[in-house]
């Protein structure tokens, strides 16, 4: 008897966690079912989407099944899933340059260039030159940009008319007046950028075109080394070291760099324009009422920000639902939806939704201004065009830091230089 | 005091006669003590509590306030991150996810572990131990792709079940080693004695080890637990929309253009408060088992 019971006993606690596992999870789903898999970031897009579902699923008779997560588990989870060829992914937002080339390398992203031609209503050509052509993989469209974004110029109106300085139009014109803010208010920063080596080579980017360089040339070789770079390293490092926050963290990415700004601590900030949220919204901003937008200003080689995809939407090449995965993007990137997604403060790439008034009725005006400016002049790629995107920004990344401490960055941009070259060479 | 320096055991000193003399030297070096003592523990506490307590502050403070240095300590509190939490944030159902998901996996490593774990003490089957333990020396990283390969073909990836095995997975080594111990400390007399009163090797071993060795089995069950209740990796790839855990689910609180870090903080604080309660409750099993076999036996 005893033994008996001992044995019901494991059985049942065998059996009860798989029969819940039986109706929590699941939901395999066969082929062409007419449940589409969506995996999105956490992001204010997504929360628009997330939203306006069931009017989709209303209009097409599709279920969508959503899965959400922060930018580095959905990376890590779609290296494990899509490196597995799974197909319980169908349609997955991803980012273009961060991403892209290795996934389409792997043959993770569907071919999309037949559907994005199918409906000239939808109409392609409406997207922005430079975002269509990081979300393009050897002459076949992979993803559909939905999210885009450029550097512009955040700054305090109040600092600047105190000190009696205008906006700064040329890169000369803002260190002069970085360093007449940090003098003249104790305590207040000149200058803001993220510091740290990987997350601000993004935004030291722009810098860099604008003072005539790049991370490489045409022939895939490294040009980090150039004057031009390393006098674009010394600019943007230097800034930080003479005019920035004091005992600067080298570790700073964009919440920490924000955070200085917001809290009202320096006067001037270059960040994605993406951002500017949390520079005007009083939840989170102590300053939201005093800030101005101005395109970057103009280097050597003149005003040139990145306008790039900061993320995409794919459809995974391992599944057996593209016809109807690629509905839903179709759905989600309609002029419609975008101009909703744009109003609630998320830049679009479409360009009949910016020259429409309504596309940039709820932005600053001239945060608009600016927008349309970079949109105008920007350049498609934020960081090197590589596989291993991550590994690279490390490498290119170590010059801003030294410079941004004040040690040699041209001797450390030739360190880098030779380094980087090395790893252009095996990144194939 | 220097009788305490030697080893256990290395000479016999009649306790009498050493606690004598101690309690009339008390005074200076003894107070002496007392205070280093005490002073220790306040630094070791409070480098401990500090970040758990700027952690609790900061769930109580709106996004602008967590970044103000001068509302470090003085602010007006607020409970909006926490009704954010559990009113918009489903917390209720990755609570569950994780409660049950960890119980389930440490009931049924305990279930296995603890028979396997008799047998290997018992039977020394050193190898079978080492084989077990292969299981904990290799990172789980690289096992999460082959695990994805396989029970996705099985359709399984998104449920509890798969989560269940492979928080098991991981716990089993756990349990078997720690009860090993336990069990090896235990002396085989009283088996024996119970098998000449007429109980079968497998009686002695239910009436007899089993009761006796709850202390064990209680120690290696939390621990389990706290890693399966805290285990991000496994349950970001192996989860679905239905079984996110609490680990998880915290990182929703991070967006690409924004972070809510008073909702992060409250959320952190969610999943800190359970297990530390469950800790505080337990701690004596916990710190029992921590030596169990080290001294004993």
């Amino acid at each position: 008897m005893k033994r008996r019971s001992v044995l019901q006993l494991l059985a049942v606690a065998v059996v009860v966690p798989f029969g819940v596992a039986a109706c929590g999870g699941g939901g395999g789903g066969g082929k062409a079912s007419s449940t589409v898999r969506v995996t999105l970031a956490n992001h204010v897009w997504t929360d628009g989407i997330k939203a306006a579902i069931p009017e989709f699923e209303k209009e097409s008779g599709l279920k969508v099944e959503l899965t959400q997560l922060g930018e580095d588990q959905l990376s890590d989870q779609y290296n494990v899933k899509l490196n597995a060829g799974s197909d319980e992914i169908d349609v997955m937002m991803y980012r273009p340059l961060q991403e892209g080339k290795q996934f389409a390398k792997n043959t993770y992203l569907a071919d999309l260039t037949k559907h994005v031609s199918s409906d000239a209503s939808w109409d392609w050509k409406d997207f922005q030159p430079g975002p269509v052509t990081a979300s393009t993989f050897d002459g076949k469209v992979v993803g559909v940009p939905i999210i885009t974004e450029r550097e512009v110029l955040y700054y305090r109106k109040d600092l600047l008319e105190a000190a009696g300085v205008a906006v700064p139009k040329t890169m000369a014109e803002l260190e002069a007046a970085a360093k007449k803010i940090s003098e003249t208010n104790k305590g207040i920063a000149g200058f803001v950028a993220r510091t740290n080596k990987s997350a601000a080579v993004t935004q030291f980017s722009s810098f860099l075109y604008s003072f005539g360089g790049d991370f490489m040339d045409d022939s895939g070789k490294s040009t980090i080394a150039t004057p031009e770079a390393k006098a674009a390293y010394a600019f943007y490092g230097g800034l930080i070291n003479k005019y920035g926050p004091a005992n600067v963290s080298t570790d700073m990415s964009w919440p920490e760099a924000m955070a200085i700004f917001t809290q009202g601590n320096a006067a001037f900030y270059t960040e994605a324009d993406s951002l500017y949220k949390n520079a005007t919204d009083t939840a989170k901003s102590k300053v939201a009422g005093t800030v101005g937008f101005a395109a970057l200003p103009a280097g050597p080689a003149g005003a040139k920000p990145y306008n790039i995809p900061s993320w995409g939407l794919a459809i995974n090449s391992a599944s057996g639902n593209q016809d109807n995965a690629w509905k839903f993007i179709q759905w989600a990137t309609s002029k419609e939806r975008t101009l909703a997604a744009q109003k609630a403060g998320v830049p679009g790439p479409r360009s009949s939704v910016w020259a429409d008034a309504d596309g940039i009725s709820t932005y600053p005006k001239d945060l608009a201004e600016a927008i349309a400016f970079s949109a105008e002049h920007g350049v498609g790629h934020d960081r090197p065009l590589v596989i291993a995107v991550g590994k690279a920004r490390e490498i290119v990344g170590e010059p801003i830091v030294t410079a941004i401490t004040g040690g040699d960055s041209a001797a450390a941009a030739t360190t880098s230089n030779a380094a980087f070259q090395k790893f252009l060479e095996s990144d194939k | 005091m220097s009788n305490a320096l030697l080893p256990a055991g290395s000479t016999r000193v009649d306790p009498q006669a050493a606690a004598a003399p101690a309690r009339r030297r008390k005074p200076l070096s003894v107070r002496a003590y007392t205070w280093f003592r005490v002073g220790a523990l306040i630094v070791v506490v409070l480098a401990l509590l500090a970040p758990l307590a700027w952690l609790f502050a900061s769930s109580l403070k709106t996004n602008v306030d967590i970044y103000d240095a001068s509302k470090t300590i003085v602010f007006t509190p607020t409970l909006e991150n926490y009704v954010n939490v559990i009113t918009r944030n489903n917390y209720f159902v990755y609570i569950f996810n994780s409660f049950w998901v960890a119980l389930v996996s440490t009931v049924l490593s305990l279930l296995l572990g603890v028979p396997a774990a008799y047998a290997m003490s018992r039977f020394t089957m050193h190898r079978s131990a080492l084989v077990v333990l292969m299981a904990r020396v290799i990172p789980g990283i690289s096992l999460l792709v082959p695990w994805y390969y396989v029970f996705s073909n099985m359709r399984m990836v998104g449920g509890f079940t798969v989560l269940i095995l492979s928080h098991m997975f991981v716990a089993l080594p756990l349990i078997v080693y720690i009860m090993m111990s336990y069990f090896d400390s235990m002396p085989l007399e009283l088996e024996e004695s119970a098998q000449v009163d007429g109980l079968t090797p497998i009686g002695a071993f239910q009436k007899i080890t089993l009761p006796l060795s709850v202390g064990g089995m209680a120690t290696s069950g939390i621990l389990a637990f706290i890693f399966s209740w805290n285990n991000f990796m496994f349950a970001l790839v192996l989860s679905g929309a239905h079984t996110k855990t609490l680990p998880v689910a915290i990182f929703d609180f991070v967006s690409y253009a924004s972070i809510d870090w008073g909702g992060l903080m409250a959320a952190a604080t969610v999943v800190t408060v359970p297990i530390m309660v469950i800790a505080l409750f337990t701690q004596k099993y916990i710190v029992s088992g921590m030596t169990a076999g080290a001294t004993k036996g």
